[in-house]
């Protein structure tokens, strides 16, 4: 085999394209009933009583006394019900299933029975929130010094709003009971969080749960923690009544309630020497978090860590909070608090750039952090920091600052503008969790006749893992890629090799079967099979302590550079972006297609969460719950993005590769908005940057 | 008032006696286990059960299976083994035009009708063409390249 | 449970329509998204369909001297292709929905819909089309600006249906159409703008100007045109005020999912200034 990076036809693509690839709503199971969700109308209340009208013979409930063990969806905390029959917390929470042959019937029946609630006052803004999930706050140097010596004080506030991940296939399960084990397959990022929420909800043993992923259709972090609640559910339901059970959410249902990004509230405040050097920042997060926990306390944890972005600032503060609201929880999505707190910082040093006269790029370049800095929590950026080279890289495509001058000195009504962000993503697991909780394994099983299969729990949603970790292995051992077996990860079969999240399958676990192909390798024995088995081993860093939140938070870091060029029509406020160029490191590639896949999809993810993506509540209803009211880019709205990748291989990672499947999405808002404020000389503070937000900034200049 | 229904799919006529105002997408996926065109939304916004029905792109979540009696109706398994699909298959490999694939059958028979109606599209024509189809994992412009590189490669296939 | 019925001739569709309760389908692509039920449960229709989308006699196009008559179920984007379509009705055609949706979706029953933000109900009030109605024993011409009463509500009688649209001819050299939408496709308009002139001599020998979705029907007013015709082009920036006026007057749109009412009735006025100050002026239209 070439050169690893070398790209090549990934293995899933002919059933993609000829149609008969198996999605979860594609599979008949014989017998199979079907249910469907009773939700609260209310968003805080006590439930009195659920009267249930007779039911034809085949019909059930499945609810909160059915379930054997836990009533608790097992996330970090244990605090979301499986099923909510007691008490309900927003709008939409699920309260029991109604499962039976015919959908028809199933609904009828929905329609008839009547909750009594005693309604208690909800709260929906987080800012009149009163409790928190996770508060965390980081110190460095003397902050309340370099606020006393300051000679300008520059304060402002951020809003981030909420981003649906909007995978084409909505999410659904199937849970099975045959012979003592109940089984579900679906749609999901991680079968073991599944399989230890469905251990937790029937109360049984590891060996009587079998927990099988479906080829599924997009993720992005939506379903990382979502299909432990939906799989717990039906996972009862098959249990009670030994029958399949089939729960396909309707787009309305997994729009209004699935989670969703945090929407954030950023307060930063720059302290300046008399020199104009920013000598101190003082960073304040609230993240809205819904009703329950789930992965909340971690995507703060992320979103403080980049709070101060790429850039070494002397005396920091930085203090956040998740807090509760009586809406749907939110949770995991491609970035996972990254996006809200690089938007916010780039934007913050681009408006201090403009207080103090001069292009957000000349301030931006005064703070860079290089190799073998500190990060802001006492941690070292051990591995080599390109940023010059990158930005250096991006002038030469994009032609940036030459166009930063010319378009800010504009007149017309169509208005020009570019922008630049510079942005950073961790590698892995935030903290110690790799080492603490995942504790990642992996498995090679070789055949008496040499096939070899990949034995791991990391799930392929479209990035491409079936055919990268196949290149790793068939690298290391001499091997044609596509007769190594991977199949779509099956908890009997396959070990705990961690969640597919946080940008570690690459990295972290493809480091692992890099390290047991080369075992197999040096220990193949003809005619024999074989099985090798490769543990995670944490890297030397500086401990990370999460109550003093300090330490090596990340064991490496993924850097980029994004340029986006906009045209914005000042008599409409209507934009159209006229380029996109982006330099990323991520180590290197481990196939050039999948990577550029990787960047092409993120960053428009990312333009999206920038522009047209906005989802706003009323009374904690959404009122974009649909894919008709809530705007994804189509063809029409995206130009071609230029991308060059910058080399700079980690060890940590399988021939160097660093982690990559959220660092793309990080950085096209910041550059966006910085190309709206090109354009217009208006000031961002919130995104989505809509046309009616601009029209009203540029009514008001 | 019809009992039967006729339909023609992939080259087969199939007689059914399901309900006139069943919806097309539902009577292929249930009744005739033709799962290539898929529900991502049900109200015709996402593409990804479109078909070809006489020639045209058509979102099979809004069509009645009643109102396309007589007509040829045209799912992914219908094209597989014809030199386009071989084509397309191809190029969307090569310009690494598939992630999660969900919404890939939809965009080859976006695709294909394009090609059909203009065998050699500007880049603004195949923008237009796949503009009712719904991607989330590409970002679009590898499944254009795609798309592109077929026309050039297909020459005179369409 | 419902059925369809499915006439062979037109004749024969309002017989039916004159003897039973039908919903009356044509492309379906409205009716089948108001009607959505759950995923392979059938659309919740109360009434028997009649498919009416494959009339010959509905997918006509008939060119006379002084108009245009297009058959009602003729698809919108089999309009695209037709040489005697009027350039701002195609302009307007081009930016609906998706291919697909065009492929299905009938003029006639954007019509019918009467969304507030149907989009090609400006462009056929800019040009004073008028609508054939026609049941089994009567038929009747109605300007389309009386059709519609209002969101989903038309003059159509139970045993009726829309024929034709028939469009008198009338010559423009000027055209402008904005359609403002939250995407570039796919996309229900927030507001959309048609204006058309003809213009010789530097004088507005005629002007139409026309609004939708920013008021429960479409926007058009005539005294606000008569103001403007017969003007010089240089005296129109001292008629602006006046003309602005009338319109601010009737345009009174709503906050909803997509949009803002402020957002959109700036936008709007700002289109109407835009169109009289610089469009009017350009050499050519579209």
């Amino acid at each position: 085999m070439d050169d690893i990076r070398k790209s090549v036809i990934k293995t899933d693509h002919k059933i993609k394209v000829d149609g008969s690839a198996k999605y979860i709503a594609d599979i008949k199971f014989k017998n199979s009933l079907h249910a469907k969700t009773l939700r609260s109308e209310k968003a805080k209340a006590m439930i009195k009583n659920i009267i249930i009208p007779e039911l034809k013979d085949g019909y059930y409930i499945v609810q909160g006394k059915d379930v054997p063990g836990l009533n608790k969806v097992k996330v970090i905390q244990n605090d979301m019900p499986i099923f909510s029959d007691t008490e309900v917390n927003y709008i939409g929470e699920p309260i029991l299933l109604v499962v039976g042959p015919e959908l028809k019937e199933i609904i009828e029946i929905l329609n008839e029975i009547k909750v009594e609630y005693e309604e208690d006052i909800p709260v929906f803004d987080m800012r009149e929130a009163k409790d928190a999930f996770a508060k965390y706050e980081y110190e460095k140097g003397n902050i309340k010094d370099a606020f006393k010596k300051a000679s300008r004080v520059i304060e402002e506030k951020f809003y981030t709003g909420y981003q649906e991940q909007a995978y084409l296939e909505i999410q659904g399960v199937v849970g099975s009971y045959e012979d003592g084990k109940t089984s579900v397959y679906g749609s999901m990022q991680c079968p073991y969080y599944v399989k230890n929420a469905v251990i937790q909800a029937l109360g049984c043993s590891e060996d009587e749960v079998r927990i099988v992923q479906t080829t599924t259709g997009g993720g992005f972090g939506g379903k990382e923690d979502y299909p432990s609640l939906i799989g717990s559910q039906v996972a009862v339901a098959a249990y009670k009544l030994k029958k399949p059970v089939r729960l396909i959410l309707e787009r309305i249902e997994d729009m209004s309630y699935s989670t969703k990004r945090h929407p954030a509230l950023l307060k930063y405040k720059s302290a300046l020497d008399e020199h104009d050097n920013i000598i101190g920042m003082d960073v304040d997060i609230t993240l809205d978090g819904g009703a329950y926990a789930t992965l909340s306390s971690v995507v703060l944890q992320r979103s403080l860590l980049c709070a101060i972005g790429v850039y070494n600032i002397p005396n920091i503060k930085v203090n956040g909070k998740v807090v509760k609201t009586n809406t749907p929880p939110n949770g995991a999505f491609r970035g996972f608090g990254g996006p809200q707190s690089t938007f916010a910082i780039e934007t913050h040093m681009a408006h201090v750039a403009n207080e103090i006269k001069c292009t957000p790029l000349e301030l931006k370049n005064k703070y860079f952090v290089k190799t073998g800095d500190n990060t802001s929590t006492g941690g070292k950026f051990s591995y080599d920091v390109k940023l010059e080279e990158m930005i250096e890289k991006a002038e030469e495509i994009s032609d940036f600052s030459d166009k930063y001058k010319k378009y800010s000195n504009e007149k017309g009504i169509i208005k020009k503008g570019i922008g630049m962000s510079i942005f950073l993503h961790g590698c892995g697991f935030t903290g110690s969790g790799e080492r603490d909780f995942i504790k990642a394994k992996v498995k090679l099983l070789k055949s008496k006749d040499g096939i070899v299969e990949i034995l791991v729990a990391n799930t392929d949603m479209g990035q491409g893992l079936h055919t990268t970790f196949k290149k790793i292995v068939a690298k290391v051992l001499d091997k044609n890629y596509e007769d190594i077996i991977y199949k779509n990860p099956d908890t009997d079969r396959v070990p705990d090799s961690g969640p597919t999240a946080a940008s570690r399958s690459i990295m972290v676990v493809g480091k692992l079967l890099e390290r047991a192909a080369l075992r197999l390798k040096e220990n193949w024995i003809e005619r024999q099979e074989q099985i090798i088995e490769e543990n995670y081993k944490h890297p030397d860093l500086i401990p990370w302590d999460i109550e003093k939140f300090n330490g090596d938070a990340y064991p490496s870091y993924s850097w980029g550079v994004n340029v986006v060029e906009v045209e914005v029509n000042t008599i409409t406020a209507s934009t159209q972006v006229t380029g996109i160029y982006s330099v990323f490191d991520i180590g290197i590639p481990i196939d050039e297609t999948i990577m550029e896949g990787q960047i092409q999809g993120g960053v428009i993810q990312g333009l999206g969460y920038a522009s047209c993506e906005n989802m706003e509540r009323k009374d904690g209803r959404l009122k974009q719950h649909s894919i008709t009211d809530y705007i994804i880019p189509t063809s029409k709205d995206v130009v071609n993005i230029k991308n060059v990748l910058v080399d700079n291989p980690c060890d940590l990672g399988p021939f160097g590769a660093k982690g990559a499947g959220e660092l793309t999405l990080v950085g096209t808002a910041p550059a966006y908005a910085d190309a709206i404020e090109n354009a217009l000389g208006v000031k961002v503070n919130k995104i989505p940057i809509t046309p009616e937000w601009i029209m009203e900034a540029i009514v008001n200049e | 008032m019809n009992k039967t229904i006729t339909l023609k799919i992939n080259n087969k006529t199939i007689t059914t006696e399901e309900n006139s105002t069943k919806r097309l997408l539902d009577f292929l996926r249930e009744d005739m286990d033709i799962t290539g065109p898929k529900e991502g939304c049900g109200e015709g916004e996402c593409g990804a059960c479109a078909v070809i029905i006489d020639k045209e792109l058509v979102n099979s979540c809004l069509v009645t299976i009643g109102s396309v009696q007589e007509k040829e109706i045209t799912t992914v398994e219908g094209l597989r083994g014809t030199k386009q699909f071989d084509i397309l298959e191809k190029c969307f490999a090569e310009s690494g035009a598939v992630q999660c694939g969900f919404c890939t059958p939809g965009m080859i028979m976006a695709a294909h009708a394009l090609l059909s109606k203009i065998p050699k599209p500007t880049e603004s024509d195949v923008r237009e063409g796949i503009s009712g189809n719904l991607c989330r994992c590409t970002g679009y412009n590898m499944i254009i390249n795609g798309i592109l590189m077929a026309a050039k490669r297909g020459d005179g296939l369409w | 449970m419902v059925d369809g019925y499915f006439p062979s001739t037109f004749e024969e569709a309002l017989k039916i329509l004159n003897e039973k309760d039908v919903v009356i389908y044509a492309g379906g692509t409205d009716l089948m998204v108001r009607n959505k039920n759950a995923t392979s449960l059938l659309p919740t229709f109360n009434d028997d369909l009649l498919y009416i989308g494959n009339l010959k006699e509905l997918k006509e196009i008939k060119e006379s001297t002084n108009d245009l008559e297009i058959g009602a179920a003729c698809s919108l984007s089999s309009l695209l292709i037709e040489k005697e379509i009027p350039e701002i009705l195609k302009e307007a055609i081009r930016q609906i929905a998706s291919p697909a949706i065009r492929n299905m979706g009938t003029l006639g029953g954007n019509i019918c819909n009467a969304s507030p933000a149907g989009d090609t109900l400006p462009v056929l009030y800019a040009l004073d089309a008028k609508l054939k109605l026609t049941s089994r024993n009567s038929s009747r011409e109605v300007n389309i600006k009386y059709f519609i009463l209002g969101p989903r509500k038309t003059l159509l009688e139970k045993k009726e249906i829309l024929e034709s649209i028939i469009i008198p001819k009338a010559e423009f050299n000027k055209l402008y159409y904005q359609k403002v939408g939250s995407r570039k496709a796919s996309a229900i308009s927030k507001l959309s703008f048609v204006g058309l002139a003809q213009v010789k001599d530097e004088k507005v020998k005629d002007i139409r100007i026309t609004l939708g979705s920013v008021a429960p029907r479409i926007v058009r007013i005539k005294e606000a045109e008569d103001i403007l015709v017969g003007s010089n082009l240089k005296d129109i920036e001292s008629k602006m005020g006046d003309v602005k006026k009338m319109y601010s007057k009737e345009i009174v749109p709503i906050d909803d999912q997509r949009s803002t009412a402020v957002y959109r009735k700036i936008v709007a006025l700002r289109l109407i200034q835009y169109f009289l100050n610089i469009e009017i002026r350009k050499e050519l239209g579209i």
